[in-house]
């Protein structure tokens, strides 16, 4: 995607979104409600023309899709959109029909793939009688039944138990190391650590993409040593200390300090603090977690794009 | 493989459409039982006679004219019932105020003098009524009457007119009786139909087709409309599926399902209520196949201007209305105004109610025409509707 912008009437929902995902990879899109995941999304399935810009998925433009690149997508959108009144087998044998699958093929694929995501049991019973979790399920077979190279699912863990989001995905890396690629939305910014690869979404704008700990390093400036002392200490005095990138302090005795490369940083930074009187009590490594991470990249955007002078933005050394 | 891919699409819309349908068999026996039962019953409840219209005459006191029931009762036409003789006319058109009373017959107080100084007289008829129809059978009646009492003033005057050919020795006049020389000559009514008009066998055809049309519009325009509504449409769009194998797969599945209907509601018709069936079996299956054809059609075009079943249902339904008024279920198509008409000439069910009539009534269709303007309405609406549907499963 290379300068995507989608508007609806007036109202700009992607802005100018550069995006480019490498095959065998699992892309989240992460962010929050009605930052334009699913438009994004749905104009890389073609159902949604951009405003401007363009996007080129398996070599070919969305709106000019070959009947074959759309065989080798699947598609799992947000909202349960299969039929209640047919029966779990019935809706993943529609879905397999819909990309031609022949019908021993079909056969095939219907019970693996809702074995695979334990359906097989209920697969009699009608999509409409099924419980919020089993929808969801049945939607990813429906997306997974005709073998897709490439995996496009709207929020798959939506209002699910974290058991199920655990065994979904499970499928997804498993799929993935099969040669999958697979483009995930997810409000749950937690789960960018599932991904390869991370797009962080905020009012239709991409802040960051990366790897989530690219992402960690972006938000926090390096990585991060929780400190705590023996008495009380100004971690202040630490901060032109060799390899501290910044410096923020947590507590009486507890500072955070934010280091190039946290293995090799630890004995630097107990011998400056003795030096500066200080006595340490512990030093360990930390690792932020990702609401932590996406809180501090959406501020930072923020802050930048309410404030255009350059000279104004915040120093990433005291994001920390 | 492409062939049997597209062919494996379309079958899966076809079956998926007649599992939906069949999972709700409430709604099937409704369909199937529904068109049946509302004719039967229309059928057995509607006499097809209409009641004699309680008539009141109001005779001047001054009058010479008889002033007894009898003798009013003796004379009436069909249709008409002497319940009073009476001078007060206001009282009587205050009964026929209250509904008391349908009619009010008002004769001159001396029609002979009018008569003889060359005027004709004139017989009042009083009605108070809304209803077009009703009111246009009541002038009926009052020309009716008007001319039994024309016949009665011939008939007295000839009986007087005999007594003076005797006198004067006149030829075989005498030997005629007075009432043919009143009414020398009489209306039989001849029918050329090959069968005897009934109520029920002329209106179970039309019935028909109309159950027909609106079940083919409301199927087919609420199921695009789910899909859409419920974001399947969008699923069609990322798969390989075609405008082509969704329409084509609707239609085969309604018309299937839409055929059977009218299969057992043709049966149901002939066995059960008795309604003629002079025409070939093939005639019927093609008028009712292009008929179904053309009304999914109409159906598809209304799914795709519809932005919510609510919408889909209130159009389908106006469908419905435009063609019971239009169509010649209820008034003839010569009734109206030539635009109208021709708006009229536009609906499937039109042709559909005139050919099945034609069909199962006389056996043969007189005007072909109509079946090619059925193909016609078929090949345009199912063309335009495509065109539509093709847009839609495009990006938006």
């Amino acid at each position: 995607m290379a300068g995507v912008t989608k508007r609806f009437n007036d109202h700009e929902v992607v802005s100018n979104l550069d995006l480019e995902i490498p095959a065998g990879t699992v892309v989240g899109i992460v962010g929050p409600s009605g930052s334009g995941k699913t438009t994004t999304i749905r104009m890389v399935t073609g159902s949604l023309g951009p405003t401007s810009g363009t996007i080129e998925v398996l070599g070919q433009r969305p709106d000019r899709f070959s009947r074959a690149t759309r065989e080798r997508m699947g598609y799992m959108p947000q909202i349960f959109s299969l039929y209640p009144d047919l029966t779990v087998l019935e809706n993943v044998d529609f879905a397999a029909s819909l990309f031609g699958l022949i019908l021993w093929r079909r056969y095939r694929r219907r019970r693996a793939v809702l074995e695979l995501l334990d359906l097989w049991s209920v697969r009699r019973r009608r999509a409409g009688q099924l419980s919020g979790g089993m929808k969801r399920r049945l939607e990813l077979a429906a997306a997974l039944v005709h073998e897709p190279r490439l995996l496009i699912l709207d929020e798959p863990t939506a209002g699910i138990d974290p058991l199920l989001r655990r065994t979904i995905w499970d499928e997804i890396h498993r799929l993935r190391e099969s040669g999958v690629t697979a483009l995930v939305t997810t409000q749950y910014v937690t789960e960018a650590e599932e991904c390869n690869l991370v797009a962080l979404i905020s009012d239709g704008h991409l802040i960051a993409f990366g790897t989530p700990d690219e992402l960690r390093r972006a938000a926090l400036g390096g990585e991060v040593l929780e400190v705590t002392t023996k008495g009380l200490f100004d971690a202040a005095a630490l901060a032109n200390s060799a390899g501290v990138l910044g410096v923020r302090q947590t507590g009486p005795r507890d500072f955070r300090l934010v280091v190039e490369n946290a293995g090799t940083a630890s004995a630097d930074v107990v011998q400056a603090l003795t030096a500066a009187g200080g006595e340490v009590e512990s030093v360990r490594e930390v690792r932020p977690s990702f609401e932590e991470v996406f809180s501090e990249l959406v501020e930072r955007d923020r802050v930048q794009r309410e404030a255009p002078d350059p000279a104004s933005r915040p120093d990433s050394s005291e994001a920390a | 493989m492409g062939l049997a891919k597209l062919v494996v699409r379309i079958l899966a819309v076809i079956g998926k459409e007649l599992v939906e349908v069949f999972r709700r068999p409430g709604a099937v026996l409704s369909l199937i039982l529904g068109p049946f039962i509302i004719l039967a019953v229309f059928g057995v409840g509607y006499q097809g006679v209409k009641k004699d219209l309680r008539t009141v005459v109001v005779v001047d006191p001054s009058s010479n004219l008889p002033k007894d029931v009898g003798t009013y009762q003796s004379l009436a036409v069909r249709g008409l019932a002497i319940v009073d003789v009476t001078s007060d006319r206001r009282a009587a058109e205050q009964r026929l105020r209250l509904g008391d009373i349908d009619l009010v017959i008002v004769p001159p107080p001396d029609a002979v003098a009018s008569i003889e100084a060359g005027k004709q007289a004139d017989v009042a008829v009083i009605i108070d009524v809304t209803d077009p129809v009703e009111a246009n059978y009541a002038g009926f009646l009052a020309e009716t009457m008007s001319a039994a009492v024309n016949r009665e003033i011939y008939r007295l005057g000839a009986e007087q007119g005999k007594a003076y050919a005797i006198t004067i020795g006149g030829r075989d006049l005498s030997n005629i009786p007075p009432d043919i020389i009143a009414s020398p000559t009489r209306a039989v009514l001849i029918n050329l139909s090959p069968v005897q008009p009934s109520i029920v066998g002329f209106y179970g055809p039309a019935a028909l087709a109309l159950v027909l049309q609106h079940m083919a519009v409301t199927l087919i325009a609420l199921s695009i409309v789910r899909e859409r509504t419920s974001g399947a449409l969008d699923r069609f769009r990322s798969s390989p599926m075609r405008a082509t194998e969704v329409v084509i797969g609707k239609v085969v599945a309604f018309g299937l399902l839409g055929s059977a209907i009218a299969a057992i509601s043709v049966w149901l018709l002939v066995s059960v209520l008795g309604v003629p069936m002079l025409g070939s079996l093939a005639g019927i299956a093609l008028v009712i196949g292009l008929l179904l054809i053309a009304s999914l059609g109409l159906g598809l075009l209304i799914s795709v201007i519809s932005d919510s079943e609510r919408q889909a249902v209130q159009l389908s339904l106006l469908t419905l209305l435009a063609s019971m008024f239009f169509s010649g279920f209820v008034l003839r198509i010569e009734e109206f105004q030539p635009a109208v008409q021709v708006a009229a000439y536009a609906l499937p069910v039109t042709h559909g109610i005139a050919l099945l009539q034609e069909q199962m009534l006389s056996g043969s269709i007189s005007h072909a025409w109509q079946l090619f303007a059925l193909a016609g309405i078929a090949a345009v609406l199912l063309t335009l509707s495509w065109i539509l549907v093709r847009r839609e499963l495009r990006p938006e």
